[in-house]
């Protein structure tokens, strides 16, 4: 074992801290506690922030140079996200989904006309996308998804629906899964579409969360057409395509940089709450939850090196990132639960109530788990997956 | 940046597993786990032969000069197995000679420890069960030139009933001391305690006025526990790393039960009341050896690795005891029998959860070192 890092990384750590002085004001933009219309505030610095970034080829790090990003290794990639996120900046970019997962599915499944229209506007932030996979009778068992699109000379026709898709009110493009074809099995009858936000026939209607914002929406389509040349990878080959994008998906949550600002804040918190008359840091009960937290945010930690330490020695990892996904989001219901804990009464104001604590921030991260805790693969999909594959146990299904 | 093992030491797991398969089965466990002192001095003498005693012991005082990182390794396949020997009270108690002896106090004890002629133990819990230095009231009064008289009792002594030297921790005015004495020593009682997990063994000592030469004190009188406490930390990391194996062991065990067990037409690994917990079995056990194999790291390369040995401990004693007892539930009536291996391993656990802190007084540990 070895946790040093060498000259040319601790070059490059000393590379980030120089460009975070300059172009990350702390007062401005932080990245913790951002709701969207708080986000969309602040859009003028984070547009400045990305460009700020996209110009010294860190927006897409990883990705090959010839793309626009920096072809960066993954040590340095850790580095970059440990360094912004001790500094609280924002967001290594804002096109969120297109750098998590649309982009590394062009990367791997584009055609080099796909490759050159839709990833400099990833980078630089120029379009959002959202992504169309879940629909009213498809959600974890996401392969049986129904939305069709048939071939008509060179378009697609697409008729069907999705739903809970995540910003589909402010995207410019969706990566799409449609059945192209009915005949072929629940996996390879599935294609990815890139659909325009804008098309005809394509409508949006944003569906409210129970913390009152409006993340996400339903996405009809009526005889939506988009060309075939829109199609990213081979027809029946969505599903792969997905697989890989979820992939991404699964070890881009495994930061716990933003884990580690919560659990400072509440130990903060716990010196200043009282609770029974006493300091809530004094209260037995607080304190073993608080050391829990603090355990299980190390255990990710260490888990996520671990898996480092495979990719660098070149070995796949797959299931295994489930773990980190299931410790996170234990993590993600118990911090609002612990912080409203430690307020005692005080811990049923909201932000806009007389007496709110701390802006009512904790109340309203404990309305909000749902993102991380269902999104992107229940728990129990996650316990599926590591009985099934790691473990060598049956299918349920 | 590598948070893995080396080939090395890959290899020396390969070889602590296959000589567990072939020296140590579930049979031989339980053969020896009835026997009188469950130590087989013929598997201990050819631990010895492949230098596993004396991994962390430098190359000058007969070991192999490792690091703790090996003895984890070791102690993981260990605990996997469930194999009884007194591996893990050599180890610490080598580990505190190395830390605290002089150059002739190291070369004279620690090469027959490293031999396997010699079993070293350290003890140092008495009523108190933790790892404080204030739990100490056995003391060391001097009694002439040259020579103290210890008095006290000294409690959870692993392997006590085995060692032919014990490190006895005691009192002195200025603080904690060490002194190495044989266990044959006037005075000196040693009481097998009845666990509540059979494969492990450790004792009482009762000192009643037990004379010792000063110069079997290790170190500078009372000034112990600095060093002390690194070698007990380091102690209860490979503490931590038999019980991510005893986890580990567990899971497999029951695993493959429930790939074979039929009831209503199908494997009961099928059902999610099944598959799901062992899925939260497994992430503990992962989550628990992250944690332990860098505390591993730690207790060799940090100052105070005190918190990174407690988050260690507080997750290997949950994986362990959640493992053994989901272990034994998840077997039926045939867990709660005596024939199946379940309850072995929900033994380790019940047994290693209290030893040397529960969970619940590491994460007090964890905030305390905080300052919280
Ligand atoms: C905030 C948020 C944002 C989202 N954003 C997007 C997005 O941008 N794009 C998108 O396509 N989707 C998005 N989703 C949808 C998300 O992927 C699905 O909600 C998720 O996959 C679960 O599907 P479902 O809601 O239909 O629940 P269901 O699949 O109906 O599950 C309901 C319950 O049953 C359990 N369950 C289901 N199957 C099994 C099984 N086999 N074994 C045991 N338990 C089972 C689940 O764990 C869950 O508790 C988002 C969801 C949320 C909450």
């Amino acid at each position: 074992m070895d946790f040093s890092f060498t000259e040319k990384e601790e070059a490059f750590r000393n590379e980030v801290r120089e460009f975070l002085a300059e172009h990350h004001d702390s007062e401005g933009v932080r990245a913790d506690g951002a709701d969207i219309e708080s986000a969309m505030d602040k859009l003028p610095k984070l547009l400045a922030w990305n460009q700020a970034l996209y110009e010294k080829g860190w927006v897409g790090f990883s990705w090959p140079r010839e793309f626009g990003g920096s072809g960066g290794g993954i040590v340095e990639q850790m580095i970059l996200k440990q360094e912004c996120g001790d500094a609280r900046a924002p967001i290594l970019g804002l096109s969120y989904m297109g750098l998590a997962w649309v982009g590394p599915g062009i990367i791997q499944y584009g055609t080099d006309a796909q490759k050159k229209r839709f990833i400099p506007p990833i980078l630089k932030a120029e379009e959002h996308w959202c992504t169309g996979y879940s629909e009213p009778g498809s959600g974890s068992d996401l392969a049986s998804l129904q939305c069709r699109a048939e071939r008509d000379g060179d378009d697609y026709v697409i008729n069907g629906q999705k739903i809970w898709t995540s910003l589909a009110m402010w995207a410019q493009w969706m990566i799409l899964l449609v059945r192209t074809d009915p005949t072929a099995s629940k996996h390879l009858g599935i294609s990815c579409l890139l659909v325009p936000m804008d098309s005809e026939g394509l409508e949006v209607r944003p569906i409210k969360a129970m913390n009152g914002e409006t993340p996400f929406a339903e996405v009809f389509f009526d005889n939506v057409r988009v060309p075939v040349e829109n199609r990213l990878g081979a027809e029946g080959q969505g599903w792969d395509v997905t697989k890989h994008a979820l992939a991404n998906e699964r070890s881009s949550i495994a930061e716990v940089t933003a884990l580690h600002h919560n659990l400072d804040d509440l130990k903060s918190m716990a010196g200043e709450c009282r609770l029974n008359g006493k300091p809530a840091i004094e209260d037995a009960g607080i304190r073993q939850r608080l050391a829990r937290m603090q355990s299980t945010i190390e255990a990710m930690r260490l888990n996520g090196l671990r898996f480092l330490t495979k990719q660098l020695r070149g070995e796949p990892i797959g299931a295994e990132t489930s773990v980190n996904k299931l410790l996170r989001t234990e993590m993600d219901v118990e911090t609002g639960r612990l912080a409203c804990d430690m307020q005692g009464g005080h811990g049923v104001l909201t932000g806009k109530s007389p007496g709110a604590v701390q802006g009512g921030r904790w109340q309203k991260n404990s309305l909000s788990w749902p993102t991380t805790v269902i999104g992107g693969g229940t728990p129990n999909i996650q316990r599926n997956v590591i009985a099934e594959r790691l473990l060598g146990l049956p299918h349920d299904s | 940046m590598d948070f893995g093992f080396s080939e090395e030491q890959e290899q020396l797991r390969r070889q602590v597993r296959r000589f567990a398969d072939e020296r140590c089965p579930m049979d031989r466990v339980r053969e020896l786990m009835d026997s009188d002192d469950a130590f087989d001095k013929q598997m201990w003498a050819s631990m010895a032969e492949l230098g596993w005693l004396g991994l962390a012991v430098p190359e000058q005082a007969g070991g192999l000069g490792l690091n703790w990182e090996d003895v984890v390794v070791v102690a993981e396949e260990l605990g996997r197995s469930l194999l009884p020997s007194p591996f893990l009270a050599v180890t610490t108690a080598a580990r505190a000679v190395d830390l605290l002896g002089s150059e002739a106090q190291k070369a004279e004890l620690l090469a027959p420890l490293a031999e396997g002629t010699s079993v070293v133990t350290l003890a140092f819990f008495e009523d108190s069960d933790v790892i404080d230095p204030d739990g100490v009231a056995t003391t060391a009064t001097a009694d002439g030139d040259g020579w103290l008289t210890l008095s006290g009792t000294k409690m959870f002594v692993p392997w006590g009933q085995s060692a032919d030297k014990l490190l006895l921790v005691a009192r002195e005015a200025d603080g904690l001391s060490v002194f190495a004495v044989d266990s044959a020593a006037e005075g000196l009682t040693v009481e097998p305690l009845q666990l509540i997990d059979t494969t492990c063994r450790a004792a009482r000592v009762s000192l009643d006025s037990v004379r010792v030469a000063a110069d079997s004190r290790l170190g500078a009188a009372g000034q112990a526990w600095p060093l002390l406490s690194r070698a007990l930390d380091a102690g209860l990391v490979a503490l931590c790393a038999e019980m991510v194996g005893a986890a580990d062991g567990s899971l497999q065990l029951t695993t493959e039960f429930a790939k074979v067990r039929q009831q209503f037409g199908s494997p009961i690994g099928r059902f999610q009341g099944v598959k799901h917990r062992l899925a939260e079995i497994y992430v503990a056990t992962e989550s628990a050896r992250s944690l332990t194999y860098y505390a591993s790291w730690a207790v060799d390369h940090l100052d105070d690795a005190a918190s990174s040995v407690a988050m260690a401990k507080e997750w290997a004693a949950e994986a362990l005891d959640r493992a053994g007892e989901e272990g034994v539930q998840l077997h039926g009536a045939i867990g709660y029998t005596w024939e199946c291996d379940a309850h072995l391993y929900y033994k380790r656990g019940r047994l290693c959860r209290n030893l040397m802190g529960s969970p619940d007084y590491q994460r007090e540990r964890l905030l305390a070192a905080q300052g919280l």
